[in-house]
């Protein structure tokens, strides 16, 4: 599975990518995360199976729905209790579920 | 960096970031000529950035009590979303007025 996270600039993110990596690796899972910034989402949208946002570009959420849907990928915003403990487990879980993987 | 902090780290570009949203999303209702929701947004981003504010406070007491922070890249960038934020939020009070005497203006001339 690709999940593609986006933030800001793709930073503080980053950090939440090990950590759902390090979730991923402990389940036996080969998943592929990554992290960028709103700007290029256009560029690796076609790589991901599930498109997460950040709750800084939540804003965003309309337009990146828009992008998803013509491409097939679904798009969600991070929940925020998750996202402010860096709790990759669940936002793995929660990726899992948009894209129908278990 | 022990994980206490990076818990706080993370609060503050959470709400920050939160608050960004807001402000951006009241940009877009005063657009749509929602002025309500506009406000409505507006007060979401102030309260979301009080609550960064408050974790920044924390540590900032704690400093000058002697309790130092240690500074990392990611704490950096936390305060860089937190003024970046509360940029947008000003702004995005501005513009919210903005729109409405456009609104008003052309209420007028009809």
């Amino acid at each position: 599975m690709n999940i593609l996270l986006v933030c800001a600039a793709g930073m503080s993110t980053s950090l939440l990518v090990s950590k759902m990596e390090k979730s991923a690796q402990e389940q036996g899972k080969d998943y592929t995360i990554w992290a960028v910034s709103g700007d290029s989402v256009q560029n690796h949208i076609d790589k991901a199976d599930v498109l997460l946002l950040g709750p800084q570009v939540r804003y965003m959420l309309p337009q990146l729905k828009k992008l998803g849907e013509s491409k097939g990928v679904p798009v969600d915003v991070i929940n925020t209790v998750h996202y402010g403990t860096c709790n990759g487990a669940e936002v793995l879980k929660s990726a899992e579920q948009l894209g129908h993987v278990s | 960096m022990n994980e206490e902090m990076e818990q706080i780290i993370f609060q503050i570009i959470l709400h920050g970031g939160n608050g960004r949203s807001s402000a951006m999303e009241a940009i877009a209702a005063a657009k749509s000529g929602d002025a309500e929701e506009a406000r409505k947004k507006l007060q979401d981003a102030a309260e979301e950035l009080s609550k960064a504010h408050h974790y920044q406070t924390e540590l900032i007491q704690n400093e000058a009590g002697g309790e130092k922070t240690e500074m990392t890249l990611l704490m950096v960038h936390a305060q860089d979303h937190l003024m970046n934020a509360m940029t947008v939020k000003d702004m995005a009070a501005e513009i919210i007025e903005l729109y409405e005497k456009i609104t008003e203006q052309r209420g007028a001339s009809i």
